[in-house]
């Protein structure tokens, strides 16, 4: 009977003993970052000394900030350059590849990973000189076409296209490959039926890889989704958020905080940033579901 | 067939765990920053000099990496020969993005640091004044350097280098251009100079004009720096709205729209090849410029000169401070008064400064791209750092200590005045691209910047 209770005792403690080191990590760099975050969030604590219980005036004042809208307002508009173009982009990218009559496929799978996997600021040096006003390459081929010098890092209306640029030829690779494990997934019949009833490859593409590959998608989007609104090094090793805060993105403007040591503010920052993540997310899985 | 229903947990159970949680949650958010105590009196730490005749051991020093610790590296060798028994760790760190977590957490708190003087008003609350430590020393330091270390009546940082402004001048277009350097003494002057210039070689836009938000704030508060005033007084109350600031910013305003300025940011290619193409030869900046002529710029290497700068009116200052540096010792450090031993050699002992700026390594001719700002280490009739070639063997030691004599006396830099550069480094910009007057610029960045960083100190 002693025997019985103990190997009983044993098997209903094994679950949580399995469990227990994920609990202990969760605990330690998940649950306590984020309650301690939450508190931080209702003081003015600026790293040393006691903080001051401040209530709702770091929220309220973010609120009524116009950098915070800004922030918001360029990385929005960073994402309807971004997701877009990069979506049909890497598509593309991801049929040709899948395609098993293509030559050198395995060359360039690697070809578009390189760049995902190269350090951003060796990237970012490059993209300052290739696209500087008066000596870059890219002003230097325009010339040539007779057209005009173009401020691209250093003027309002075009740092925002020039940041969305470099993060697109930097981070499709890793969309292309998500897009691939779709299309490998995708059952060949379904395919061969299409070709048999007469389906050219731009009617296989529109009506049966993008339907079939629509959760694919949807997963890409809100990855990017998150990198965008969450995105600090492009703009910080290339345009320090400039010019004039036209790349303060949300990530970076958040970061000001901290570097000011205004800790309080800092957190109340990323808990309206995780709201309103959250609430992008949502909306995108609710447009899954109401297609499924 | 007896069908298996997933176990419900037993109330007992549930509420054990909930309880759990519960604690979890108390005793986690127990942890961090006390709310609503008292905060940390800084006015007991004054850090004391060790009263110990051979003191011994272990330093942890950060620096930033590139020249500087390769310089301060080359020296330790030299403060082992009077301290032998203190060991040196000395970490290229980057400071910025390091030391204010450290500090925060006061893990591994390093004993030394080099940090920027801007920086140093912020993190005071966590350093040892040394007051009483530099006593034997303050009135031999630059004043200035003093004032922009000062808190509340305490010195946090021990002051390093002295960054006069100086006008850097390609000479040899300049003669080219039938242009005299030499009869520039104000900043019409400086104006009426660029304009004879560009007449002699059409297109040219002959004066720099700093398109970096930060760099351009930095400049603007070296002209203020000439003018004896800058973005806060030494209480801390904002005075950007003054007619010294309406003064400076008319003057770039209006070498803006005369045509007679090259906008670019600090040696980026457009500035490299516009310095080097003879177009723009007129560089007011930092004695520190000194590095692009001897590293940056071959093509016109030997054709560069210094010379103090333009004053804003006649017999006004010729100088103006421009960024600098000090070292600060943490509270937490744990050899903190070792430290100070280490910074007093390098700073005010004679083989120390001499290990510095003299002759090494890393600069055969000396370190020239600032000058000590401890008065008997800058002695104009002792240079520590030779002429430089690609000065045309120009004596920079001569010029540059000079002018540190012009710099005014100084007040503390304000701890938020690196994030002022959304404001009145950004406003600066938008003038410069015509979308805001002087007026506008000086009333938007007050107004900006009282709102967002002085309130909200």
């Amino acid at each position: 009977m002693t025997a019985l209770t103990s190997a009983r005792t044993k098997r209903r403690i094994a679950p949580y003993l399995f469990v227990a080191p994920f609990v202990a990590v969760f605990l330690a760099f998940s649950i306590y970052p984020l309650i301690f975050t939450a508190r931080l969030s209702f003081t003015n604590w600026r790293g040393f000394g006691a903080a001051e219980w401040v209530g709702w005036d770091n929220y309220t004042y973010l609120l009524g900030n116009a950098g915070f809208w800004s922030s918001l307002g360029n990385s929005s508009v960073l994402w309807m350059l971004i997701i877009p173009v990069q979506l049909v982009l890497a598509l593309l990218a991801a049929v040709l590849l899948n395609n098993s009559k293509l030559r050198l496929r395995g060359f360039y799978r690697v070809a578009f990973i390189v760049p995902f996997v190269t350090p951003l600021v060796a990237i970012a040096q490059i993209w300052v000189v290739v696209f500087d006003q008066n000596y870059g390459a890219v002003n230097g081929l325009l010339n040539i076409i007779g057209l005009p010098d173009v401020g691209w890092l250093t003027t309002s209306e075009w740092s925002k296209p020039t940041l969305a640029l470099l993060f697109i030829w930097k981070t499709t690779g890793f969309i292309v490959l998500i897009l691939l494990s779709g299309l490998q997934s995708i059952d060949a019949s379904v395919y061969e039926a299409a070709s048999l009833d007469g389906a050219s490859p731009a009617r296989k593409l529109w009506s049966m890889t993008v339907p079939l590959l629509r959760r694919t998608i949807m997963f890409a989007v809100i990855l990017q989704t998150l990198a965008v609104f969450q995105m600090f090094a492009e703009p910080f090793v290339v345009t320090q958020g400039g010019p004039y805060g036209s790349t303060t993105t949300a990530g970076y403007y958040l970061y000001n905080h901290i570097t000011r040591a205004d800790l309080g503010t800092g957190a109340a920052n990323s808990f309206l940033l995780v709201i309103i993540v959250m609430a992008l997310s949502l909306v995108f899985v609710r447009l899954l579901r109401a297609k499924d | 067939m007896q069908q298996h229903q997933p176990r419900r947990p037993a109330p007992i159970r549930r509420v054990l765990v909930l309880g759990l949680a519960a604690s979890l949650v108390l005793g986690v958010t127990a942890c961090g920053p006390s709310i609503n105590e008292p905060s940390a009196d800084a006015d007991g730490a004054r850090l004391q000099a060790p009263s110990d005749k051979s003191p011994s051991g272990e330093i942890t020093i950060w620096d930033r990496s590139g020249d500087l610790f390769e310089v301060f590296d080359a020296a330790i060798a030299d403060f082992n020969e009077v301290y032998p028994d203190i060991t040196v760790n000395h970490e290229a760190v980057d400071i910025d993005a390091k030391l204010q977590n450290t500090l925060i957490t006061g893990t591994d708190v390093p004993d030394g640091v080099f940090l920027d003087d801007a920086k140093v008003a912020g993190l005071a609350d966590s350093l040892w004044d040394v007051s009483d430590v530099l006593a034997p020393y303050v009135d031999d330091i630059a004043e200035q350097k003093i004032d922009v270390n000062s808190i509340n009546g305490g010195v946090y940082g021990v002051p390093y280098d002295s960054n006069p402004g100086l006008l850097y001048y390609n000479a040899a277009a300049l003669e080219a251009a039938g242009v005299d350097p030499t009869q520039i003494e104000t900043y019409d002057d400086l104006l009426e100079a660029a304009r004879e210039y560009q007449a002699a070689v059409p297109g040219s836009q002959p004066i720099h004009l700093e398109q970096s938000a930060y760099l351009g704030q930095l400049q603007l508060e070296m002209y203020a720096s000439q003018l004896g005033t800058s973005v806060a007084d030494a209480e801390g109350e904002l005075r950007l709205d003054s007619p010294e600031y309406e003064q400076i910013l008319t003057f770039l305003d209006t070498v803006q729209k005369d045509g007679l300025g090259t906008r670019a940011e600090y040696l980026n290619p457009t500035d490299i090849a516009q310095l080097e193409s003879g177009s723009q030869v007129f560089y007011p900046w930092a004695i520190w410029f000194s590095f692009a002529t001897q590293q940056l710029l071959p093509e016109t290497a030997g054709d560069w000169r210094a010379m103090p700068l333009p004053a804003w009116e006649d017999g006004g200052a010729q100088s103006g401070a421009m960024g600098g540096s000090s070292f600060v010792l943490p509270r937490d450090g744990e050899n903190s008064e070792l430290a100070w031993l280490f910074y007093e050699f390098l700073m005010f002992d004679e083989a120390g400064y001499t290990a510095v700026w003299g002759p090494n390594d890393v600069y055969p001719a000396g370190l020239n791209t600032s000058i000590p700002s401890y008065g008997p280490a800058a002695d104009p009739a002792a240079p520590l750092f030779g002429p430089v070639p690609e000065l045309g063997n120009q004596d920079l030691w001569a010029v540059a200590t000079a002018a540190s004599s012009e710099i005014p006396p100084a007040v503390p830099t304000p701890s938020w005045w690196a994030g002022a550069v959304d404001y009145l480094g950004n406003n600066l910009q938008r003038m410069l691209d015509g979308e805001m007057t002087p007026q506008e610029v000086l009333k938007t960045s007050s107004t900006d910047i009282t709102s967002n960083l002085i309130d909200r100190q």
